[in-house]
């Protein structure tokens, strides 16, 4: 019959592909691929998803107690050799191999002997005996691990880990230049490609010695010469250049990072300088240390978390909460004056007072409970309370603000009483006072004892008469 | 009914049906895709950084921006670029060196020569920084400490219009969103009660050219980000104020019966638009009460109305507005853009300059020593300049009394103040004739980027997709200039 003759080619291609396999495996270090073979490992991406799938099925049906049809098994079988033949000349490729790629090689073959032991089975009477399900559940598991080393080969180490995790570590006091700066920049940009399991161009970049040493085209970081090397004018190449790196579609160093990494060269690409050996006016030095600013954000990163909706709920027309940056906890306020003022718009920010950094009531008719309110946001960086009619004693409540740098009280009610609890606010960098009860003298010994503190005390009066002198255009003039 | 019709007709009731019909065909086709091409899936970093709207990247410097436009292109050469070489060379043509192939306009590529012209103004230092600011400014440069000059603007285009609507949308052709738009839509507002983007008009003696609301249009992004117009005079919104025998409670009523109906309408069509034309009307309600609130400038102290001047009392007058700017960004009003015509002078410049710098002079100087006395410099940027610069030789009849510049657009002066730029400095410089750019050049996409970054916002992460791809305000170009920031 037919059936029975092709059954049997199947049966011998099998076999026949097991035994390659297998060779390959025990052999691998005395191959060296032609071209072409080559070339076939390029299309392990494309086949690889039918076994996946194929597998699936089989084991589902099977453990599920239904009938795994021989086409089903036999072209499972098939795909699943396949795809560990093509995988294993695609992974000639690369001459070292990482733990990730070992693995995925290991597991693959494996489900590829594992799909041929079950053809077997099922040929031979034990289509659903325990021994059969032990096996399907094996190589279920098998299947799910080479699937995710191999995913983690072509996407990056950390492509399925949980977003928001990744921790940024800070830049030391005086880093090494090597460890710190230029290899942290590597590994944002370059390791993903250049590491133990992908290799591109056999140019590993995960330690210092692969780094100086090259890839195929040898050494392409001549210390000393940035101009000479061929990591720089690869990285200076216009984004379309084929030899481009990172190529299209990456993220490419900015200026700033080419400029470090060009300095770096230049200064012989040692593995053991630090900041603190550069003179202070090196370029490198003045790049590293724009690097190391710390993100304004950083100082609020403890702020206690809030959630859009609560700053939805307390927000109103006349009342605008929003955070400082997108990803930050820290809050800016402002209000407006409302057609009817209430009070409670206010007390109620209790809930956030923490979070408040930023908070404008200029204009508002504020008394002793707002400013009890405004007491109770001890993160207050910036306070408006300008064109208020708060007095020396309300504004005694703040004096427990310990982060406040920016306060305006122009055009309030305050005198001189409040002088020595704006002095006694240490954190205080600017103030802004006039038109008050204030008094000059009062000014001037403010000044004194503080003078790490900027006071605008309004427009100077030789400016001022300077500009009441030469007005512009006439009035008369101008409405003719 | 036909689906096919009923789709087209509301395209958000596509139902189960639907989607089913065509999820088999997507799916099939993105599968292919990811085997293709192994990335497709694969987040861009950009895209991975995209952020939402309404609020800033990062930390800001300036909230919001004041934008001085003297529209007309003011000579740089009677601002704040002082080149003496143009007195020693004066009259003498300009070298083919220096000139290197620049397009000319068609009013004066006839020309048989191009005779230099130095100043008609006086130039001096000031300041600790010692900035060289033309006698025609006396306020600005009193203060020149606070203000950066920026002398190596550049740009492509020649003309006002390409000019102008390069420098406001970041394109020369018309229809893309103005800058204050983009402005609107990454940081939305900071007052529900008034728009997030302002105009406001004047215009001087001298030559001027035309302004257009294409200026301050929110191109293709929601019109809600469109620059209002505030006119001068008892209306300063046209169609605000309710009709003669309207009561506010009245116009209450009215808007909660539209605004029921309007919400069914959303229950059943699902469009967003509706429910955001629902919020225009309770704003434009409530403007009503706000608008009237911050243009009344009665209550300004005299000290206030003699430092902008006395014509600050005088509705549509320059003065008046840097003064209403103030008032609007005491208001939260994110971007506030005034412009101030007459600056074109292709002839009689030295009268026609020292007219429109007596305009502008003082009220752009009161306005920066306002907002500094009141601490609003540390969050509010000012921006002071026009559309090109002008070129250093005479147009028509060389006559050092009475003479001309033509449009230049490799070189030009601008200031900024506050907001996160670094006060008291002179940016760029130009070769001796003023004519290229020899130091730090900063093109319009640069200026853009820069001005974004102060309000937080990273330019090339502010997109917004339209037929088929994301526009930014600087399109493909622009880098933020780090030397100007504090």
């Amino acid at each position: 019959m037919t059936t029975t003759s092709r059954k049997r080619w199947v049966d011998y291609l099998i076999l026949g592909l097991l035994i390659f396999l297998c060779f390959c495996l025990l052999f691998e270090s005395h191959i060296s691929p032609p071209a072409l073979i080559s070339w076939l490992g390029h299309w392990h991406p494309v086949v690889l998803h039918f076994p996946i799938v194929l597998v699936i099925i089989a084991v589902v049906l099977l453990l599920s107690g239904k009938k795994v049809s021989y086409v089903l098994l036999s072209i499972s079988c098939l795909a699943a050799l396949i795809t560990a033949i093509s995988g294993f000349f695609l992974g000639l490729g690369s001459d070292e191999k990482g733990d990730l790629l070992f693995w995925h090689q290991l597991l693959g073959a494996a489900v590829a002997i594992g799909m041929s032991i079950w053809y077997w089975l099922a040929n031979n009477g034990y289509a659903k005996s325990t021994v059969t399900k032990g096996l399907g559940l094996v190589l279920l598991l098998m299947i799910g691990f080479t699937g995710h080393y191999g995913g983690m080969i072509t996407h990056g180490q950390n492509f399925l880990a949980l977003p928001g995790g990744t921790k940024t570590d800070i830049i030391p006091d005086n880093p090494l230049i090597y460890e710190h700066i230029v290899g942290r920049i590597l590994d944002a940009k370059c390791v993903k490609c250049h590491n133990p399991n992908k290799t591109k161009g056999e140019f590993l970049m995960t330690s210092f010695e692969a780094l100086l040493k090259g890839g195929e085209s040898g050494a392409n970081i001549i210390p000393g010469g940035p101009d000479e090397s061929e990591f720089i004018s690869r990285l200076e190449l216009p984004i379309e250049d084929e030899d481009h790196m990172p190529p299209e579609g990456e993220t490419p160093l900015d200026a700033g990072e080419i400029e470090i990494m060009k300095r770096w060269i230049a200064l012989g690409a040692s593995d053991t300088l630090r900041l603190n050996h550069l003179e202070s006016k090196d370029p490198l030095a003045i790049l590293i240390k724009e690097m190391m600013v710390p993100d304004p954000l950083e100082k609020w990163a403890q702020l206690p978390g809030v959630q859009d909706s609560t700053l939805t709920r307390l927000a109103s027309d006349y009342l605008t909460i929003t955070r400082i940056a997108a990803s930050s906890n820290a809050l800016r306020i402002a209000m407006y004056k409302p057609p009817k003022y209430d009070i409670t718009t206010l007390t109620r920010l209790k809930v956030i007072s923490e979070n408040i950094v930023e908070l404008d009531l200029s204009g508002l008719p504020i008394g002793k409970d707002e400013m009890h309110m405004i007491a109770g946001c001890k993160n207050l960086e910036w306070l408006e309370i300008n064109n208020t009619p708060i007095t020396d004693n309300d504004l005694d409540t703040l004096k427990v603000l310990s982060n406040l740098k920016l306060l305006k009280v122009f055009e309030t009610d305050i005198a001189d009483n409040s002088l020595d609890i704006l002095k006694n606010i240490k954190s205080l960098e600017q103030l802004y006072i006039w038109e008050t009860s204030v008094t000059e003298p009062g000014i001037l010994q403010l000044k004194k004892d503080r003078p790490d503190l900027e006071i605008f005390s309004g427009i100077n009066s030789e400016l001022k008469t300077f500009f009441a002198e030469n007005d512009t255009l006439a009035i008369k003039e101008k409405t003719k | 009914m036909d689906k096919d019709k009923l789709k087209q007709e509301n395209p958000l009731k596509v139902n189960r049906r639907h989607f089913f019909s065509q999820l088999s065909v997507g799916i099939g086709s993105l599968a292919l895709g990811s085997l293709l091409i192994p990335d497709l899936f694969k987040q861009s970093s950009q895209e991975m950084a995209s952020r939402p709207l309404g609020i800033p990247h990062f930390a800001p410097k300036a909230k919001r921006i004041i934008y001085l436009f003297q529209a007309g292109a003011p000579s740089q050469l009677e601002t704040f670029d002082y080149k003496p070489t143009l007195e020693k060379r004066m009259g003498e043509d300009l070298p083919d060196s220096i000139r290197n192939g620049q397009r000319l306009t068609g009013m004066t590529s006839g020309q048989e020569s191009f005779p230099l012209m130095p100043s008609a103004a006086k130039f001096k230092q000031y300041g600790n920084s010692g900035a060289w600011v033309s006698d025609f400014f006396p306020h600005i440069a009193k203060i020149a400490d606070d203000i950066c000059i920026i002398r190596s603007m550049h740009t492509e285009a020649i003309n006002h219009d390409p000019a102008i609507t390069f420098f406001q949308t970041g394109s020369q052709q018309s229809g893309r969103p103005s800058m204050g738009s983009w402005m609107s839509y990454g940081l939305g507002s900071e007052n529900k009660n008034l728009p997030s983007f302002v105009v406001l008009t004047s215009r001087g003696k001298g030559n001027s050219q035309g302004l257009y609301s294409k200026l301050w249009s929110s191109g293709f992004l929601d019109s809600k980000h469109q620059g209002v117009l505030l006119r001068a005079g008892k209306n300063p919104v046209l169609y605000l104020n309710d009709p003669e025998g309207i009561s506010r409670s009245d116009k209450r009523h009215l808007l909660d019966q539209v605004s029921s109906l309007n919400k069914l309408h959303h229950v059943e069509t699902g469009d967003d638009e509706i429910e955001s034309r629902i919020a225009q009307y309770e704003m434009a309600y409530r403007m009503q009460m706000s608008v009237p609130d911050v243009m009344d400038i009665s209550k300004e102290s005299a000290a206030t109305i003699q430092l902008y001047g006395e014509d600050c009392q005088v509705p549509g007058t320059y003065a008046a507005n840097c003064l209403q700017a103030r008032r609007l960004a005491e208001n939260g009003v994110r971007f506030i853009q005034l412009y101030h015509q007459g600056w074109d002078q292709h002839g009689n410049l030295p009268n026609e300059m020292a007219g429109q710098a007596k305009d502008v002079d003082k009220a752009s100087a009161a306005l920066v020593l306002d907002l500094k006395q009141r601490g609003m410099l540390e969050d509010t940027l000012v921006i002071w300049g026009g559309e090109f610069g002008r070129s250093n030789y005479c147009q028509g009849k060389f006559d050092p009394a009475n003479y001309g510049r033509d449009h230049h657009p490799r070189a030009f002066s601008i200031w900024m103040a506050g907001g996160g730029i670094k006060p008291g400095i002179t940016y760029g410089e130009t070769d001796e004739f003023g004519y290229n750019i020899i130091n730090n050049p900063v093109h319009i996409n640069d200026f853009h980027a820069t001005l974004m970054h102060s309000m937080g916002l990273n330019h090339e992460q502010l997109t917004y997709k339209y037929q088929g791809r994301r526009f930014r305000l600087t399109d493909v170009a622009g880098n933020v200039v780090k030397d100007l920031l504090a």
